[in-house]
């Protein structure tokens, strides 16, 4: 799949914007703060209806509107359609072929989208936070009923802790009421449990061959995925719902205790070894890095397994952070097949060949310069 | 705002409306003062009424003006069940189907513990009163399909499960008339969920 074309209005730092890509690599050149990554933002908003830097919409309203536009032309499976998405003060909508998306999970899985960017590298000495949400955005763009089950699953677990403050200050002390929150919790925490260990399973098997070619065999990358409850991929749904219910009971006063939810999938992390050796406590920087770069590969790879299609890939400024060798990896495995947006202050530090044929925008305070 | 205070006033409590903006309140307020003085007095009045002679059924939870409420005092129906639900309009959409013929217990709200609602804070203790006292043999569990309502239903059920009364909840998956090839990931597996013998 390629996004043939895209057209920004009152959006960021730009009035009105309209590119037309290549299909294979496009760069986009610029001084710093000229919108460089507003760009990358927008392909990216494109596809998912939020930003990965912020969480607040409004941000991406140009400063003197009161509206943004972000709209693209995908190609992917042979036909192209647009997609849209507007943010106002009163919110936003997403037009999938011009007509409006009410659910969330309806739009996002339309456009397919990787991005690796500076704080990616950190994603393997990051917060489990960061960790979680990466797995989460790559399964949810594969299996879109996989957001509608995290976002019941985030409702539940809002009420449920609410409800643990109370019994913990003994506001209520009737149980009844936190068993069927517990029930339902369970009902929708198995299935993101289940969801995530198949999608880790996948992933392990992609990650582990491209970091060995990385690392010239020196490496062997393993990851686990740490959970309240020990199940493995294989494990069938019911038993997890079963595992988790004991749990919970186990746990209940505790909880009670300490007012909150101590256990489900919204505190798993996943835990990187390169030989052995967890790689976020004993990995040098390298490795670290080796093991982020792998795992963005790696889900390329899945996303062509799972959809049909290479996703499109974003790098935001992210080429001149990683070694020569580990740069020129990158561009061999995507040359060909995948359409790239790269983003840089200048292609003097890249030297690859795949770059003498990319398209070259050279983008200015908002406006574009050139092109070629 | 320059306007005289007795159309202020007007304008401010027609704002105090649910989906009615200053706009549309200055439009409303606009349209009143045309209006013939008998109607106005009328209007005026059935507000007034609506609200004063308006009670909630103490049997029920249901609104009326007496008490018990027309539904719950109508000896042709059939005591046996009683359906749940959240709001008087609920009840005021089963009514329109003319097809259930038993009795209703209106909930006024779910149970979320976010916006400090709990079980004493809707209509529930007086449900489980009349479940002593009448010879009730299935309780329908009609609250909304979402988060809370689901809650809330599990509750209940939880709450009545003990006394050994048929418990059910309404079905929910596909609309009548609809397309299954429209039809979201989410409704086509619960429609397939409570998929029924033939």
């Amino acid at each position: 799949m390629y996004i043939k074309e895209i057209s920004v209005e009152n959006y960021r730092n730009y009035d009105e914007l309209s590119l037309q890509f290549d299909n294979q690599i496009n760069v986009i050149i610029g001084e710093n703060a000229q919108g460089k990554t507003n760009l990358m933002e927008a392909i990216y908003v494109l596809a998912f209806t939020k930003s990965h830097r912020t969480a607040k919409d409004k941000e991406l309203i140009k400063w003197d509107s009161n509206y943004a536009k972000i709209k693209g032309d995908v190609f992917k499976r042979n036909r192209s359609f647009p997609l849209e998405v507007i943010f106002s003060q009163k919110g936003k909508k997403a037009k999938f072929n011009h007509i409006e998306q009410k659910r969330l999970s309806d739009y996002i899985g339309a456009l397919n989208v990787v991005m690796f960017a500076p704080e990616h590298l950190n994603l393997v000495k990051g917060s489990p936070q960061e960790r979680r949400k990466f797995i989460d955005m790559e399964i949810g763009q594969i299996q879109p009923v996989y957001i509608y089950h995290l976002g019941q699953y985030q409702k539940i677990l809002k009420q449920r802790n609410a409800l643990l403050k109370d019994l913990q200050r003994q506001k209520q002390t009737d149980r009844t009421m936190l068993k069927v929150l517990t029930e339902q919790l369970i009902e929708h925490g198995s299935i993101v449990l289940k969801k995530r260990l198949q999608f880790l399973q996948k992933l392990r098997e992609w990650a582990t061959p491209i970091h060995d070619g990385i690392s010239r065999g020196l490496e062997a990358l393993t990851i686990d995925y740490e959970g309240s409850i020990n199940v493995s991929e294989d494990t069938d749904l019911e038993r997890i719902i079963e595992t988790y219910t004991s749990y919970y009971d186990s746990i209940e006063d505790r909880e009670v205790e300490r007012g909150t939810t101590l256990a489900g999938p919204h505190r798993d992390d996943l835990i990187f070894y390169v030989n052995n050796r967890n790689v976020q406590t004993y990995g040098s920087q390298g490795q670290q890095r080796t093991t982020a770069l792998s795992l963005k590969l790696a889900e390329i790879e899945l996303i062509d397994q799972e959809v049909g299609e290479y996703p499109i890939l974003l790098l935001d400024d992210v080429l001149s952070e990683l070694d020569a060798h580990r740069q020129s990896h990158l561009l061999n495995t995507i040359q060909g097949k995948v359409q790239t947006f790269v983003t840089t202050t200048s292609v003097d530090g890249i030297h690859h060949e795949t770059l003498k044929d990319a398209q070259i925008f050279n983008i200015h305070n908002g406006q574009l310069l050139s092109e070629r | 705002m320059y306007y005289p205070e007795p159309i202020t006033k007007l304008i401010d409590s027609f704002t105090k409306l649910p989906g009615i903006g200053p706009k549309t309140a200055a439009r409303l307020a606009f349209f009143v003062l045309e209006m013939k003085e008998d109607d106005v007095l009328d209007f005026a009045k059935s507000l007034v009424n609506a609200k004063r002679e308006l009670t909630h059924c103490t049997v029920c939870g249901h609104i009326t003006d007496q008490d018990p409420c027309s539904i719950c005092s109508d000896q042709s129906r059939d005591n046996s069940v009683i359906c749940v639900v959240q709001d008087p309009k609920d009840v005021i959409a089963m009514e329109k189907m003319k097809d259930f013929q038993g009795k209703y217990h209106v909930l006024h709200g779910t149970i979320s513990p976010m916006e400090g609602i709990g079980p004493e804070d809707i209509n529930v203790s007086t449900l489980i009163e009349r479940l002593k006292d009448e010879k009730v043999e299935e309780l329908i569990l009609a609250t909304n399909p979402n988060v809370e309502g689901e809650a809330t239903a599990m509750y209940i059920s939880r709450l009545v499960k003990p006394s050994g009364l048929r418990l059910t909840r309404i079905a929910h998956g596909l609309p009548v008339g609809g397309d299954l090839e429209y039809a979201d990931e989410v409704t086509l597996s619960k429609a397939l969920e409570g998929r029924r013998d033939l």
